[in-house]
């Protein structure tokens, strides 16, 4: 069942999703106001700044699984031929738009975009960007994903103000370039010009927004509980994050920050009974997120740490704006080395994991879905060297199909019992 | 079996004897792990280009050392080169290039510098990440052309000897491109289980010797019998096993082509200068990769080829496979619009196929001989 939501930041948080997708859906259908779906690694400031509404891929396939129809879509694309060892996480969105019925997605399914946008990350990416956007008739961009080759461990140290040097300047360059090929496709859909100016002020947001993120994670260290669940982290986070530095977006992180603050100067725990402090390793689970309250009652085992919150500061602050494109540039184009490769992946997670003090640590190792199944072994091996027993857990994100709740239940019970 | 055809065969089998050999002699050896690095700058550097990979015969053998890291999502080749490097197989290495020519490619890179960085091993060889990109645009370009500048002054190429082993690597190809006429004309001279092995090989051997040899293969061949039966292009996932060729043509067909750079694609179009430009225009334009973008440029040449003239297509995709089933479905269309059959393989034909895919190629090729 279903545990109640407990801060009135994840209901308006909620709230203001599903009021912002209704009211999208409004725009595009009756006013033929154009709108984007994009990778959630994009810089999607840029659509914001040029007024283009954007779904991230992952928010959509996490949505359709949440509403527990990751199997009826993901049967239907196996039955057009593409067979079951392809990435799910990346995929189910395009699904819900190629194959079954796309009127059962949630609400209704999603409208043409007037153009997709994706980097190349993993060799999938661009496959399914191309088939989705063929399928709509709409245009897609894709922006190429360069490899890093300058590795300082402790990368969260230098990315806030060094961020020129740690992100090297030629891909820096690349990513620029790409982007501002992105910006003229905008401008062609939409009429409008784009202002650096106006980007300016969004990064200026974006880092107002992720410094109250950081109070928020401060707090969720030092207070005794967490006051917060991972679940409700989340909502907050994300529904932020897709909208990030706009007015509400930093306003809603100033509330969210308010009233963790206010809960832990009132002594209020998430889950008074918390005697044991857990870490998810690795996207969330989608299709279950009970999962993430399942031991508390039993085990006094909460979950206070995903990378959704803790990323947002060291991910996304950037200081010295005086070329707001290059610095955007400079947050998009390692996301995916900074959370799942090594050496940073490792390196963070534990770092994160000791100033949380987390006593156990969940790591998802999913089956497909490249992009977040690497480097899951360094981070285990990392974890347990820092004293932090771990456990793996082999499941997709969205994918429920072979998902065997109780058994996994079951498992984190042991562990915790055993090795915590 | 002429002596010509079965030196290449054993290098086929022993894929890093040639450059042991060289290594003996003191020739430096600098090793690659894709076709897109440009063997030329490697040769013009006075080196010897090994591509790394296990020998035919030690595919199916386990990894240990790369299962402690790596997650299932890697493929069995990637992981049996990392794997081979934690075991120290090719200790001789002067220098590991590693192209960003697809995402478990890349992520062996960062894997072996982070196994490099915390002494997992000491037997990590320097390394080089080439960071070339496949997307087709000006930007692409322009940034691919300043990693290949990047590369060429690493390994201190000097542009006398980059003439010598363009002219070098040239005639390899126009001599891999007359075996291809062997296959592609009808009746076939020679069988795809042999021109598999025989193109590969191309990736082993000091390629003046490579080249001599495939050209007395062909000299041979012409005078060889006709081969006769069903004429199949391959297509999905690299071919770096002869296994699927073996099962079909035991059935009577003839794989007459392979969209794979392990086969028909592994020479393709000559480089067309003498400069660093046209090096990496060939490697950029010509290669394949997964990466390669828009799909019409990654398609072109199996549709070219289909258009040519085939009697069916078996495409292969085998568990390993998580990138070239997204292509499946439109392929798969192609190919039908123009009444061509085609057959999916999903097994690992590394191995022995099970009794229900031998019946099932048996069924495939016997429909084709028959107009079904």
């Amino acid at each position: 069942m279903a545990v109640e939501k407990q801060l009135e930041s994840t209901r308006a948080a909620s709230e203001h999703q599903k009021a912002w997708f209704a009211n999208l859906r409004r725009e595009v259908f009756e006013e033929k106001k154009p709108y984007a779906i994009a990778q959630a690694d994009m810089p999607l400031e840029l659509f914001q700044v040029m007024d283009v509404p954007v779904i991230s891929n992952q928010w959509w396939s996490a949505v359709v699984a949440a509403k527990q129809l990751s199997a009826y879509y993901l049967d239907s694309l196996n039955a057009l031929g593409y067979h079951e060892g392809l990435c799910r996480y990346c995929s189910l969105s395009l699904a819900s738009s190629i194959a079954g019925d796309p009127g059962k997605a949630p609400w209704g399914g999603l409208p043409k975009p007037a153009v997709l946008a994706a980097r190349l990350t993993c060799d999938c990416i661009q496959r399914v960007f191309e088939t989705w956007a063929a399928s709509f008739g709409a245009q897609f961009v894709p922006l190429d994903s360069a490899g890093a080759t300058h590795l300082p461990p402790r990368w969260w140290e230098l990315s806030r103000h060094r961020w020129s040097e740690l992100f090297e300047p030629h891909r820096l360059d690349l990513m620029t370039q790409q982007m501002e090929v992105l910006i003229r496709v905008l401008e062609q859909k939409t009429g409008r010009t784009f202002s650096e100016t106006r980007l300016l002020e969004l990064m200026e947001g974006v880092n107002r927004q992720e410094e109250y993120f950081e109070e928020v994670r401060d707090l969720i260290c030092s207070a005794p509980q967490t006051p917060v669940r991972m679940n409700e982290q989340v909502t907050n986070v994300m529904t932020t994050q897709w909208h990030r530095g706009s007015d509400w977006a930093v306003n809603h992180a100033r509330a969210f920050r308010d009233e963790v603050k206010q809960r832990v100067a009132q002594g209020i725990a998430a889950y008074p009974g918390e005697k044991r402090r857990l870490m998810w390793v690795g996207a969330g689970l989608w299709h279950d997120t009970d999962f993430y309250t399942a031991f508390e009652e039993s085990h006094g085992a909460v979950f206070v740490w995903s990378m959704y919150l803790a990323f947002g500061p060291d991910g996304y602050i950037r200081y010295g704006l005086d070329d707001p494109m290059r610095a955007l540039a400079s947050r998009v184009v390692s996301m995916n080395e900074q959370l799942h490769n090594p050496p940073w992946a490792n390196e963070w997670i534990v770092d994160q994991a000791r100033r949380h003090r987390i006593e156990g640590a969940v790591i998802l190792v999913p089956h497909g879905s490249r992009p977040s199944a690497t480097g899951t072994f360094f981070i285990e091996r990392a974890l347990e060297q820092a004293g932090i027993p771990t456990l793996e857990i082999w499941a997709d994100m969205v994918d429920g199909r072979r998902w065997d709740s109780q058994s996994m239940r079951q498992r984190v019970a042991r562990f915790v019992e055993t090795r915590m | 079996m002429s002596a010509a055809r079965e030196t290449l065969f054993w290098h086929y089998r022993h894929r890093s004897a040639a450059a042991l050999a060289a290594h003996q002699a003191g020739v430096p050896v600098v090793g690659y792990t894709s076709n897109t690095v440009p063997w030329e700058l490697i040769r013009a550097a006075g080196c010897f280009p090994l591509l790394l990979s296990p020998d035919v015969d030690k595919l199916n053998e386990p990894t240990p050392l790369a299962d402690v890291w790596m997650e299932p999502v890697f493929d069995s080749r990637i992981r049996s080169v990392f794997d081979g490097i934690l075991a120290d197989a090719w200790p001789y290495l002067k220098l590991l290039i590693i192209p960003r020519t697809s995402e478990p490619e890349y992520k062996l890179y960062l894997y072996l510098r982070e196994v490099a960085r915390q002494e997992l091993s000491k037997n990590v060889p320097p390394l080089h990440l080439y960071d070339l990109l496949h997307t087709r645009s000006p930007i692409s370009r322009g940034y691919g052309l300043a990693r290949t500048e990047e590369l060429k002054l690493r390994l201190e190429v000097r542009p006398e000897a980059l003439e010598k082993a363009v002219d070098e690597s040239n005639r390899a190809r126009i001599a891999l491109r007359g075996l291809q006429r062997l296959r592609t004309e009808r009746p076939s001279k020679i069988s795809g289980t042999d021109a598999l092995r025989i193109s590969s090989a191309f990736y082993f051997m000091e390629r003046g010797a490579y080249t001599d040899l495939v050209n007395q293969v062909c000299e041979d061949a012409n005078s060889a019998p006709a081969l006769e039966g069903p004429r199949l292009l391959m297509k999905g996932m690299p071919l770096h096993h002869p296994g699927l060729h073996q099962a079909l043509e035991a059935q009577d067909a003839v794989v007459i082509a392979e969209d794979d750079w392990w086969g028909t694609r592994a020479g393709g179009a000559n480089i067309s200068g003498f400069d660093v430009d046209s090096v990496f225009a060939k490697y950029y334009l010509d290669e394949p990769s997964p990466r390669v973008w828009p799909a019409s440029a990654a398609d072109s040449w199996f549709e070219d080829t289909l258009k040519a003239g085939v009697d069916g297509v078996v495409f292969y995709l085998p568990p390993d496979d998580d990138v070239y089933g997204w292509d499946y479905p439109r392929q798969r269309d192609f190919v039908h619009a123009r009444g061509i059959p085609s057959l999916l393989i999903k097994e690992d034909a590394s191995r022995d196929l099970s009794v229900e895919a031998t019946a099932e190629l048996k069924r495939f090729v016997e429909a084709i001989k028959h107009g079904g």
